[in-house]
């Protein structure tokens, strides 16, 4: 190890090299996970608050809404229903929209209809079976309307996608370079060290024995170019929002930025050490055979 | 222990660096190889430890015909052997004791023993104390006792030793030798490359005259 430690001083200027090539390409994979990351977590957020919206017609009475809210309930999909009056739907406008105050003042009666609001379990927002019962709800007597906006779910669970694929794709295309710049700063190490190799072999070293100090390079260098580039990647994920500022408004609860998660941060640090080992494993193969 | 049959190497086209060469060296024999400057001294040796092939010829080593070993396993040939190259050959990058606990390392000495041993061998040629400097800061003779030191550390059943008093002065040559006559008391073949004439006549073992490549038996000393 203290043999490692003193190639990686020696031949530090290619070695930085090396660790910021890598550290690149793990910052770009780590970005986009961290973006998916993101997105995947707004989605889930927006389908957990997901309801559907009975809008009831002005002449529903009593018993009847009663009746509609428990046919309602009874659906499996359903984990709940609740009454929005005529006025409360009112007053959460009032209180939302406030600079429109003057709109309803004009107004000589409540505009807004009452409705049924049912909450859908978690895991079902997605399914096919919910939008058969919005379809179907539409039909029953005493609604007017049915509202259920899965548009924006999907849409950011098709960015949280998107933007994996990129990373995976792009982060891939740059990882598979940093394994050929591993690998020929692991060469150049080799190289240069030609002769300690030599005498290693001639004093009776094995092949496996000359390895492992250069192994271990390649691991550090490699685990070490991903734990920089997690490093930045925790910089910037802290102080973006700072940075933006209150522009993001009303955003700002929904889009909160998240740090990779420690299994994938890991992962990552894993990645950039298995590259290191294979990129100083191929040349070593290289080198060896000669 | 050691045996050779018509060896033969060959550099370039019509340049023999040995020709036709047959010797047989007993366990626990100390020889030295002695001859003029090119007369093949170095080659014989390096054919010995396989750093180079013979162009025709095999050699057997403790029963085993070196030139059949595979490259992957030359390493159980040479942990059986110290070696003393004419230039040394030490780890500039690493300090005096680790280049003479190399041969240990590798053959997986404990750390305890490995101090014990290299410090006991520094002693003997008087180094100890410059055990924590690095090569670079010692002079030409104090680099060459340290090959001397990392050749004998571990025992080795042979010793192959090329000019190892060559930049030693006279008192300190006599006392390497001394010391390579006490690693053959305990049982190591030794074999010295030397052309210093003064010092093989005082220790008068076999020896082994080579000139263009040729043995040509004893010299007349």
């Amino acid at each position: 190890m203290e043999l490692t430690v003193n190639s990686l001083w020696q031949y530090r200027g290619r070695n930085v090299f090396s660790v910021t090539i890598i550290c690149l390409s793990f910052l770009i994979l780590g970005v986009f996970l961290a973006l998916s990351n993101n997105l995947q977590f707004t989605a889930k957020e927006l389908s957990s608050n997901m309801v559907i919206t009975f809008f009831l017609k002005k002449n529903i009475g009593p018993a009847d809404r009663e009746a509609l809210q428990q046919k309602i309930k009874n659906n499996p999909l359903i984990t709940g229903v609740r009454y929005v009056s005529a006025e409360e739907a009112l007053r959460r406008f009032q209180k939302n929209f406030p600079e429109l105050q003057s709109i309803l003042e004009n107004l000589k009666s409540n505009p807004f209809p009452a409705s049924l609001e049912a909450r859908i379990q978690e895991r079902a927002s997605a399914s096919s079976q919910v939008l058969k019962f919005v379809n179907e709800a539409s039909g029953l007597s005493g609604v007017e309307d049915v509202q259920f906006n899965r548009d924006w779910v999907e849409k950011m669970e098709s960015l949280s996608r998107l933007a994996r694929a990129v990373g995976f794709f792009l982060g891939g295309i740059l990882i598979l370079a940093s394994f050929f710049i591993i690998s020929n700063v692991i060469k150049l190490n080799v190289l240069a060290r030609k002769n300690e190799v030599e005498i290693l072999r001639l004093v009776g070293a094995t092949n496996v024995f000359i390895r492992i100090p250069f192994l271990l390079e390649g691991i550090l260098l490699g685990a070490l170019g991903s734990l920089v580039s997690l490093g930045i990647l925790f910089l910037v994920i802290k102080f973006f929002p700072i940075y933006l500022g209150p522009s993001l408004g009303a955003l700002q609860e929904l889009i909160r930025f998240r740090y990779l998660s420690l299994s994938q941060s890991f992962s990552l640090i894993a990645a950039g050490g298995g590259i290191g080992l294979l990129g100083s494993a191929s040349s070593l193969a290289r080198f060896l055979k000669t | 222990m050691i045996e050779l049959f018509h060896v033969w190497k060959q550099y370039q086209r019509s340049q023999w660096a040995l020709q036709d060469i047959s010797l047989q060296v007993r366990r626990g024999e100390f020889i030295f190889i002695t001859g003029p400057s090119g007369s093949g001294k170095t080659t014989l040796l390096k054919v010995i430890f396989r750093e180079l092939f013979p162009t025709e010829g095999q050699i057997v080593v403790d029963g085993l015909n070196i030139l059949k070993i595979p490259d992957h396993r030359i390493y159980r040939l040479r942990r059986t052997m110290g070696i003393v190259f004419q230039d040394f050959r030490l780890l500039f990058n690493r300090k005096v004791f680790d280049n003479v606990a190399l041969p240990l390392q590798i053959l997986g000495f404990p750390r305890k023993e490995i101090r014990h041993r290299v410090f006991n061998t520094l002693r003997l040629i008087n180094l100890h104390h410059k055990m924590w400097d690095y090569p670079a800061h010692l002079s030409y003779g104090e680099q060459q006792r340290v090959a001397i030191a990392r050749a004998v550390v571990n025992n080795p059943k042979i010793i192959l030793a090329d000019e190892p008093t060559g930049n030693l002065d006279p008192e300190l040559a006599f006392e390497i030798i001394s010391l390579f006559k006490e690693v053959n008391k305990q049982g190591a073949t030794v074999i010295i490359g030397s052309h210093d004439r003064e010092l093989i006549r005082h220790f008068g073992h076999r020896i082994l005259f080579l000139q263009a490549g040729k043995l040509i038996g004893k010299e007349a000393l």
